[in-house]
């Protein structure tokens, strides 16, 4: 069972478990494209976790977690968004 | 520099192979992450924001060039070309794949090389004074001891499954350039009636319970130090809280018994515990002392060259200290630059010191805790040519000890625990304060920075300490002053409610006009006049608009 | 659930002894009591060699639970997470502190991983899954003996 979540929308957000990269659950599978991600309803929570539970156990993915969007359905926390679009800075 | 003997050759080996079983099992199912993430964190991988990160050990922060050269090579190869080093002198990789870690510490084994115990709750890494053995304040050079520590401590059956991390320093001066009064263990080696022995401190941290370590004994014989460690590690391990992560570093304990009755429970595991095996004898001593003697330097009489070149003057100022043998100079090497991430290099910089190393300084290099290098033993007559060699690789910032020369956690851009950016408030300060001129007027100055309350960029002890908050999503940054990591150190006081990322170069700037006005003399640095004027007159400039 | 003595294994000739059973204080050879029900008995074994195992749990490992047990043939300790080190500084503790000469096990969550820590720690033996044998001994195998502390 995932933690309280605060929020009406999610994407549903995880790191492949070989390579560690950020990745995102699709319609098509996991994918490191957030803009192709699967808009999850707080109600359908739950049937998205047993989806990742199953990933996890299959070994595609480790760490997934549930990302808040905001009203225009866009990543909402700036954790999340640097998560997701990289660093702010040049290396 | 301590080479490996067949034994640990052949125990470091043993280990690459065991944890490439441990990824293989995690990769075909039978550990699941819960299992894993306690083995590969004994090995020094996490899961971070972005990517796994590898952190490799540097003990006690000594590298040789060939070193060097195969992190060069890791960066390039198997990560995105840099890598950071860390307060706890380490070097950490921020991208590397699951299935090339096993490749990676065998690349690493080849040059003597591990990333063992930079991570989870067993004893850490080792860190000591990067002028270890190169200053005259020395009383002893305390890099042989940290090598002893890190063999008895590696892979240790009874300590390696701890209520929480645990980290030990080693240094042989008055002078504290390790911020030992911060470890869980600090060990200063000191001379009492010509035996020289150890003082030893315990229970110091930093995180969300800042506390500066107490003396738990006054002088511990060299023979005894194991036995002494085992008996503190064993009382931590066993009475040490775990009901509740915040608690269980070994400060809380010390802390909640009081260091009397904590003292009474290590004194009777000393007695009742030590093990005549782990007596340290003087052959043993001499044999590890070996290691550690100055490469052949010929004393001489050469000055630092002078030359009408401003900018490589103020480096030599700034940048170089006098080696213990005369006619030659310990060079620092700064990697905090304007609009550079501190402590990163790029493989390509890591490639050059490498070879520079080899050319200058008998191919060292040392790690400071303050994430800086160091090019220990440089012949004097060397220095301009040295410059002019790190002036094309961008690694001649002459900033040592200086505002721009922050500590910095990696924060919210890598670090999954991190609350808020700190790369870049660093670069910000770095940008704001570039001049030399205004930097020196400034004087000594420490900033530093920690993107959360676990305190990585050890804002607690900083002159000026600045921490990333999240206020409802916003960035907020609390700042702390008049905290010291040296030998007076002292934990910073919180000045007041916290600002906004863009208030937060003019609050700082406010504070140092504080400073500057309070200045008695040229010389008064920022934590004497803090520490005589005290935190209200901050707070006036800071917070009054009258 | 199997016995593992170093690379063997063995009969478990111990059994965990139900409430009916202690009430009655019948105290079969080979009966494991927990800490509460040994405590609570220990008095009437003062001095007579029996053969009866205790059963720690890892909470239970702290260093006012360390005495002489010279009595007790068996000290079984189960681990509530593998994480838990304490009952390696327990078992080292009952060994070097009290002499403790009798058998030391561990039970609960254990990983291979561990193995050679336990061994080296005083423990005997482990109670695992019969299919994790191998890999038990794997691990053991993978020991070359080279170590940094005595």
């Amino acid at each position: 069972m995932a933690k309280k979540l605060r929020g009406e929308f999610f994407i549903l957000s995880a790191n492949d478990l070989r390579t560690g990269e950020v990745v995102f659950l699709t319609e098509k599978g996991w994918s490191v494209n957030s803009s192709e991600a699967t808009i999850i309803k707080i109600d359908q929570v739950d049937k998205f976790q047993a989806i990742s539970d199953r990933d996890e156990k299959k070994c595609i993915i480790v760490s997934s977690k549930f990302v808040e969007l905001d009203e225009n359905r866009k990543i909402k926390s700036l954790r999340d968004k640097i998560r997701n679009s990289g660093l702010t800075f040049k290396i | 520099m301590y080479k490996y003997s067949e034994k640990d050759k052949s125990i470091i080996e043993s280990r690459t192979k065991q944890f490439k079983n441990q990824v293989q099992r995690r990769l075909n199912g039978q550990l699941s992450e819960e299992e894993f993430k306690p083995l590969r964190l004994m090995n020094g991988l996490y899961l971070q924001l972005h990517a796994y990160m590898l952190r490799v050990a540097i003990p006690y922060g000594e590298l040789s060039s060939s070193q060097l050269r195969k992190l060069a090579f890791i960066a390039e190869k198997f990560d995105r070309g840099y890598g950071h080093f860390t307060t706890r002198q380490n070097i950490q990789f921020n991208w590397p794949k699951l299935p090339d870690v096993p490749d990676i510490l065998h690349e690493l084994s080849k040059v003597e090389m591990h990333a063992i115990q930079t991570s989870g709750n067993c004893i850490r890494n080792i860190s000591s004074d990067h002028l270890a053995g190169i200053t005259i304040d020395e009383i002893e050079d305390p890099r042989p001891w940290c090598e002893i520590i890190r063999q008895w401590s590696t892979f240790h059956p009874e300590f390696s499954f701890l209520p929480r991390k645990f980290k030990i320093a080693v240094i042989g001066s008055k002078k504290d350039r390790a911020a030992m009064l911060v470890h869980d263990i600090g060990l200063r080696l000191i001379k009492k009636d010509k035996e020289i022995g150890f003082e030893v401190f315990v229970g110091g941290g930093q995180g969300r319970t800042p506390i500066i370590a107490k003396k738990i004994k006054n002088f511990l014989q060299k023979k005894d130090l194991l036995n002494y460690l085992e008996a503190i590690l064993n009382t931590y391990n066993q009475e040490g809280r775990r009901d509740n992560i915040y608690k269980a570093r070994i400060k809380i304990l010390v802390k909640e018994l009081g260091i009397e009755k904590f003292k009474l429970l290590v004194d009777e595991n000393f007695k009742k515990l030590s093990d005549k095996n782990l007596e340290i004898d003087k052959v043993s001593i001499d044999k590890i002392f070996s290691f550690f003697t100055l490469p052949e330097l010929k004393p001489n009489s050469h000055k630092v060259q002078i030359h009408k070149n401003k900018e490589y003057n103020e480096w030599v100022t700034q940048n170089t200290l006098s080696h213990k043998v005369s006619g030659y100079s310990i060079v620092h090497i700064s990697l905090k630059s304007a609009n550079h991430p501190p402590g990163d290099i790029s493989s390509q910089q890591m490639m050059a010191l490498s070879k520079i190393s080899e050319d200058f300084s008998f191919s060292e290099i040392r790690v400071t805790h303050e994430q800086n290098l160091i090019l220990p033993h440089v012949e004097n007559k060397n220095i301009y040519k040295l410059w002019i060699e790190l002036k094309k690789l961008s690694l001649a910032t002459p900033n040592i000890g200086l505002i721009s020369d922050t500590i910095c956690c990696p924060g919210m851009d890598y670090c999954a625990l991190a609350t808020a950016r700190s790369i870049p408030i660093s670069q910000k300060i770095s940008n704001h304060f570039k001049s030399f001129s205004d930097q020196k007027i400034l004087g000594d100055l420490k900033i530093k920075i920690s993107g959360c309350i676990n305190a990585c960029g050890h804002h607690h002890v900083g002159n000026i300490g600045i921490l990333g908050l999240d206020r409802n999503g916003q960035e907020f940054y609390q700042i702390t002053l008049g905290g010291s990591a040296k030998e007076d150190a002292s934990i910073g006081e919180i000045v007041g409610p916290s600002f906004p990322e863009s208030k937060l170069i003019d609050a700082i700037n406010t504070i140092l006009n504080t400073y500057k006005k309070n200045k008695k003399k040229k010389t008064e640095d920022f934590l004497s006049v803090f520490r005589r004027v005290g935190i209200k007159e901050f707070k006036k400039d800071l917070y009054d608009n009258t | 659930m199997i016995i593992l003595n170093k690379r063997h294994e063995k009969e478990n000739e111990y059994k965990k002894i139900n409430d009916r059973d202690f009430l009655d204080r019948k105290f079969f050879d080979g009966a494991i009591l927990n800490l509460a029900q040994w405590v609570e008995i220990k008095k009437e074994f003062k001095n007579k060699k029996v053969k009866i195992g205790i059963e720690f749990s890892s909470n239970e490992c702290s260093s006012s639970n360390e005495s002489s047990m010279s009595e007790i043939s068996l000290i079984q300790i189960k681990f509530e997470t593998f994480k838990d080190g304490r009952p390696f500084t327990f078992a080292r503790n009952l060994r070097k502190k009290y002499g403790y000469k009798g058998e030391i096990r561990a039970t609960g969550h254990i990983l291979p991983d561990q193995y050679i820590f336990l061994i080296r720690c005083g423990f005997d033996s482990v109670e695992i899954a019969e299919s994790d044998k191998d890999i038990w001994i794997e691990f053991l195998n993978m020991d070359n003996g080279l170590y940094y502390q005595p």
